[in-house]
């Protein structure tokens, strides 16, 4: 009975969707819109637009504020990534710890509102005490009162602290409509924000959660208005569709990972498409945990492992030669860098005689050599998170190098979380060396606070249990120095001390690979990290159709 | 158990009615094939599968010096794909042993002794052939860490209730048979009768059980690998698929992908074969069909 | 019949409180710290962790945590994911809709091919035409599914690209009504199919020899003998008594229809639940895992409830002699 049912209806289906999809064809196109369609994958496409760490720390989140918000200022473009004036058009200081923001006169938000001081001063106080992933040294206000609104376009505050150096404080903030935000102010993270209401150049229209996000043109935006109409970021569930997306036409670049080493040859015979390749925003390094009782507290030890390793094969082996050899926590191209650190090149005999001299020796014929102390094997536990699959082939080519002079490496693959709960407390003895990644970003002094002295507030950071008064004297020295030749030296003296003491080895800065399709846009901006990270906005800002 | 002479004959028949089978025989002989390749995989690769190569042999195409090709740390996929067997056969043959005899002793003691034990023993065999297998697999080994022996644990620990209960059926109606009585009456003890009498008529059954248990095994270790939690620190066909899904060249490397898939394929099938043959050659019947 | 639905009930009530406990008890393994996990800012003291800790009741005493755990479980509570920052039971809900189409389509589709390619190789049982299907359905049978998956997917969406890498629909592209369907069944026809074809194999299978078997009993000689034509002797006698086994391992099934789901929406990127499985893992986000865990095993033991309530009304006599 159910069989001859199904017998009539199913023609009869198959007719009514053809017609569907015949009517719909046949009716009247949208109007011609500018879309740019921008790669993620579907993880990277947030779920919401909750005002928490997944703005600050996940891959869509920090490329996608900065385009529907204003910030104060902006990180300006490449080479010299100057402080530009964001919704601030100017910022003035005598000492270095009292700052004053003028604003813009004529923004306004989406919903029409002005902005104004008070919308400033709301989010300078509330948005680092809501939540502390936003807390940082450049916007630390203790009081409420150390903000002073002047007029309705003029605020000034005073830092806990000076901030010298090149650039203003309050950098990377939203600036948060206030009549909006007000009523949430004790958990910003908790409010749906669902219109997403900022003054920046676009706006967002709809978005559907893991899927994607649709912004379009801010007509009224105070500023330089945008070159497109629309802007879409879409979510594709691997990265093989991705490339495909790219390749159909379908997105015009990726939104914030880049393409992988293995992918340039095949996107390089595209039409259409090429490929730009930029200086990534990322170090990678070794932590070594100085903390445990083994041959890693002896620096001649821990030189030597550097010098048994073989940049150059990471680099050809894990990026296919994307990749530059990195010896400091400072990107080369900047003036901060200092270019006379001891940069232990690979030389494995040199590492074979350092440790032998140094007592330790294979005593017992096994190919690994022995602590002259204790007898046993070095054997060092190498922990990785299972996540990095760069880092996790970095850690097996790692292990074949250190065997080659006589070191065991056993790997130690965790998931994230608990990557993480291990490398921030070195005290828990989880792991002898391991792998560690971040984005200092060209203003980002935080990154020092990796090597601030473990027992004078750098725990929390600091991976390797290091403490070196000195180090922490003259970075404390550095931060409040206001000579523009003063404080370069400092920073060069801290670059050294980390270099002679070995508590990170630092290994390499991978490139960002960029493919980008050529024919219906043009303008796209490149800084380190590619087309469209948290530091570079400017592609979204500059890009227009070709003419 | 004693090995008597009528024993020895029923094994033999078993054994020659096996081998006239003929998927039976197909089967077995692909799997032979698979464990020497696994025996002897150090004389059969070419070079060590865990080395990484040189930077220009990435993800080379099959060619004169790599056989199968490289993946994309330029390791040689021909070696992984010899390497490979001995985690497949490892975790299957290990696995099934442990799940039959657990599955058998449960089942063993559940049919014989009966009332309280076998309701208590019985319900939790069926709570766990409720439980979805792959899932209930995947936290577990998720929980336990990658290795190849929490592989085998987890594997085990899901499947040892499917031989419980058909190990079960097979001792009721064994309990019932004449010999049964016959030994008892002389005076045999519980334990006795359960191993000395029960046991050996359930060894057909149980090789049964193993065959299917150890295409089981093979499967879910490929599954789990895939999914990524087999262990990094050896060579699998799993890994490997594993290794190449998520490498984003998976679709311009067919040589790295279809060498496993095969491998994996081949070997469950010939398990299944043999398997077909086991089951056909223990229904009542058979041996009379063949002429024995 | 009464007394038959409440054992049924009952015995399905307590394998799920069983399996709430066996859901802790792994829970309480997973390693690493959850408090720690959920808010991996290293900047966190010590004063707030402890804070956390006592806000999820995380410093109670074992017994009370498990108090809470159930507490929580009844009213919808399965935790915080870590990789998606939100409660499980959202990122869950979410996805059922996407794993429920995938799953019903296949079954009903491998089903009635199953079914009909069963029933005719039984019927022509000896021939050609059997050896190959049986053949055919062995093999199938014992490719896993995501290892067919894949090739699937790089013969048909690379290579010959006609169908879509994966995904459920093409992304924004703010297709509507019937557009939005055509694409959805576009992207839906290849894993649909890798789960298709390895459940074919075993309906296959098992209504042959369903078929086999009462192809040989007394009452379709009779039939024939009363001179009924044979496909009416096939679709009105034959195949109604084959019929019952299917439905049986149809229940049986379930916990393999679970891992063909999650293979194959691994692999063709399927926005579901079985997906989240494959990333739950890549993250180890305990929590989401065992949401999923306690998803499937619910849905399976529900299911099986169904059938087994389905069956009792088919079948009279079960209802009369009890459980096996």
């Amino acid at each position: 009975m159910r069989r001859t049912l199904q017998k009539r209806t199913w023609p009869t289906g198959c007719l009514i969707g053809v017609c569907l999809v015949l009517f719909v064809l046949a009716a009247p196109a949208f109007a011609k819109k500018n879309r740019v369609g921008v790669g993620f994958t579907a993880e990277e496409i947030l779920e919401n637009t909750r005002l928490n760490e997944t703005w600050q720390n996940s891959e869509m989140g920090c490329v996608f504020w900065p385009l529907v918000y204003d910030q104060f200022w902006i990180l300006g473009p490449a080479p010299d990534y100057d402080p530009l004036p964001g919704i601030v058009k100017r910022w003035e200081t005598d000492d270095y710890q009292t700052w004053r923001f003028y604003l813009v006169e004529n923004a306004k938000f989406h919903d029409g509102s002005p902005v104004t001081a008070k919308d400033a001063a709301f989010t300078l106080w509330y948005l680092p005490k809501s939540n502390p992933a936003w807390a940082f040294p450049d916007n630390d206000i203790r009081e409420k009162d150390a903000i002073k609104i002047i007029d309705d376009h003029t605020l000034e505050f005073k830092l806990a602290a000076k901030w010298p150096g090149k650039y203003p404080p309050a950098y990377w903030m939203p600036v948060l409509p206030e009549h909006i935000w007000m009523p949430h102010k004790r958990r910003l993270g908790n409010f749906d924000n669902d219109e997403c209401i900022g003054s920046g150049p676009f706006k967002l229209k709809k978005y559907k959660g893991g899927e994607y996000f649709w912004m379009v043109k801010n007509d009224d935006y105070w500023g330089e208005s945008a070159g497109v109409d629309e802007v879409v970021f879409k979510g594709y569930g691997s990265n093989d569709a991705l490339y495909m997306a790219l390749k159909k036409g379908q997105i015009e670049f990726i939104g914030y990972n880049g393409a992988s080493p293995l992918s340039v040859e095949d996107f390089k015979k595209a039409e259409n498409i090429d490929v730009a390749v930029a200086p990534g925003l990322a170090f990678i390094w070794l932590s070594f945990n100085l903390h445990k009782e083994n041959a890693i507290q002896d620096k001649v030890v821990r030189q030597a492992i550097m010098h048994a390793i073989d940049r150059e094969r990471l680099i050809q082996m894990v990026y296919l030669g994307y990749a530059q050899p990195s010896y400091s926590f400072i990107y080369p191209e900047l003036p901060g860098y200092n270019p006379d650190l001891p940069k232990f090149e690979f030389d494995a005999e040199k590492s074979k005689a350092m440790l032998a001299g140094a007592g330790y020796v294979d005593s017992d014929g096994d190919g690994i050599r022995n602590n002259p102390g204790s007898g046993g094997d070095m054997t060092f536990e190498f922990m990785v998170p299972s996540a990095w699959s760069d880092e996790v082939k970095m850690a097996k080519l790692v292990k074949e190098q250190l065997r080659d002079v006589g070191i065991d490496i056993q790997v130690k693959v965790v998931d994230l979380d608990t990557y993480y709960e291990f490398i921030y407390t070195p005290t828990q003895d989880k792991f002898d060396l391991s792998i560690s990644s971040e984005e200092p970003g060209p203003n980002g002094s935080w990154i020092w606070e990796f090597a601030r002295g473990f027992h004078h507030g750098g725990s929390g950071w600091n991976q390797a249990f290091y403490d070196n008064p000195e180090f922490d004297r003259t970075f404390e020295a550095m931060l409040v120095e206001t000579d523009v030749s003063k404080r370069r030296q400092l920073l060069f003296k801290m670059q050294a001390i980390i270099a002679e003491d070995l508590p990170y080895g630092l290994l390499l800065r991978y490139d960002h690979i960029n493919p980008y399709r050529t024919d219906k846009y043009e303008g796209h901006v490149l800084t380190m990290g590619g087309f469209s990270n948290w530091i570079n906005p400017w592609t979204y800002f500059k890009l227009r159709p070709k003419q | 158990m004693g090995l008597t002479g009528d024993r020895i004959a029923k094994l033999k028949t078993f054994i020659r009615l096996l081998f006239s089978h003929r998927m039976g025989l197909a089967g077995f002989s692909v799997i032979v094939l698979f464990v020497l390749m696994a025996l002897f995989a150090s004389f059969l690769a070419t070079v060590d599968p865990g080395r990484t190569g040189a930077a220009e042999n990435i993800l080379k195409a099959p060619s004169s010096r790599f056989w199968f090709g490289t993946d994309d740390l330029a390791r040689d996929i021909w070696s992984q794909t010899i390497y490979g067997s001995r985690v497949s056969l490892t975790v299957g043959l290990v696995a099934a042993l442990i799940t039959v005899v657990s599955g058998t002793l449960v089942g063993l003691f559940a049919g014989f002794y009966g009332k309280f034990l076998e309701e208590v023993l019985m319900r939790i065999v069926d709570f766990f052939m409720m439980l979805p297998e792959l899932p209930l697999m995947i936290v577990l080994a998720a929980v336990l860490g990658p290795s190849m022996w929490n592989i085998i644990l987890v594997v085990s620990l899901v499947s040892w209730p499917t031989t419980a209960r058909v190990v079960r059926s097979q001792v009721l109606s064994l309990k019932e048979r004449p010999f049964v009585e016959a030994s008892r009456c002389i005076g045999a003890g519980s334990l006795r009768l359960m191993f000395g009498e029960i046991l050996p008529n359930v060894v057909p059954l149980m090789f049964a059980q193993a065959v299917i248990m150890i295409t089981e095994a093979i499967y879910a270790e490929a599954v789990l690998s895939f999914l990524g939690l087999g262990d990094p620190m050896r060579v699998s066909w799993g890994m490997m698929l594993h290794y190449a899904f998520e490498s984003g060249v998976i679709a311009r490397a067919m040589w790295w992908v279809v060498p496993p898939i095969v491998s994996i394929v081949t070997l469950i099938v010939s398990f299944s074969l043999l398997g077909t043959a086991v089951s056909d050659v223990l229904e009542p019947g058979y041996k009379e069909k063949k002429g024995y | 019949m009464k007394g038959f639905i409440l054992r049924k009930v009952v015995a399905a009530g307590l394998t799920i409180a069983a399996i709430v406990c066996v859901n802790f008890v792994i829970f309480r393994m997973a390693p690493g710290d959850p408090i720690r996990m959920m808010f991996n800012d290293p900047r966190a003291s010590a004063a707030d962790l402890a804070r956390m800790k006592e806000k999820f009741g995380l410093d109670k005493p074992l017994s009370g945590q498990f108090v809470a755990y159930v507490k929580g479980l009844a009213g919808g509570d399965l935790g915080l994911s870590f990789s998606h920052r939100r409660p499980v039971l959202e990122v869950l809900a979410a996805k059922i809709p996407a794993t429920l189409l995938l799953v019903v389509t296949a079954l009903v589709i491998a089903v009635f091919l199953g079914v009909a390619l069963g029933a005719l190789s039984g019927w022509k049982s000896g021939t050609r035409l059997d050896t190959f299907i049986l053949t055919a359905s062995l093999t199938m049978y014992s490719i896993p599914t995501f290892a067919l998956g894949i090739i699937l997917l790089l013969v048909f969406a690379y290579h010959i690209a006609v169908f879509p890498l994966g995904g459920m629909v093409t992304p924004a592209s703010l297709f509507e009504g019937g557009e939005l369907l055509l694409d959805v069944l576009w992207h839906l026809f290849l894993p649909a199919l890798s789960i298709v074809i390895w459940y074919v194999g075993e309906y296959v299978l098992l209504t042959r020899s369903a078929m086999i078997e009462v192809m040989g009993q007394e009452y379709i000689t009779t039939a024939y003998a009363k001179g009924l034509k044979k496909f009416k002797i096939l679709k009105n006698h034959a195949l109604r008594n084959a019929l019952l086994p299917v439905v049986t391992i149809t229940g049986v099934n379930l916990g393999f229809a679970v891992a063909g789901v999650i293979e194959a929406e691994t692999v063709f990127s399927w926005p579901g639940v079985g997906r989240l499985v494959y990333d739950a893992v890549s993250h180890r986000d305990y929590p989401l895992l065992q949401g999923v865990f306690l998803l499937f095993a619910f849905s399976v033991v529900l299911a099986n409830l169904m059938i087994d309530l389905i069956y009792g009304f088919i079948d009279p006599r079960i209802k009369v002699a009890g459980e096996m």
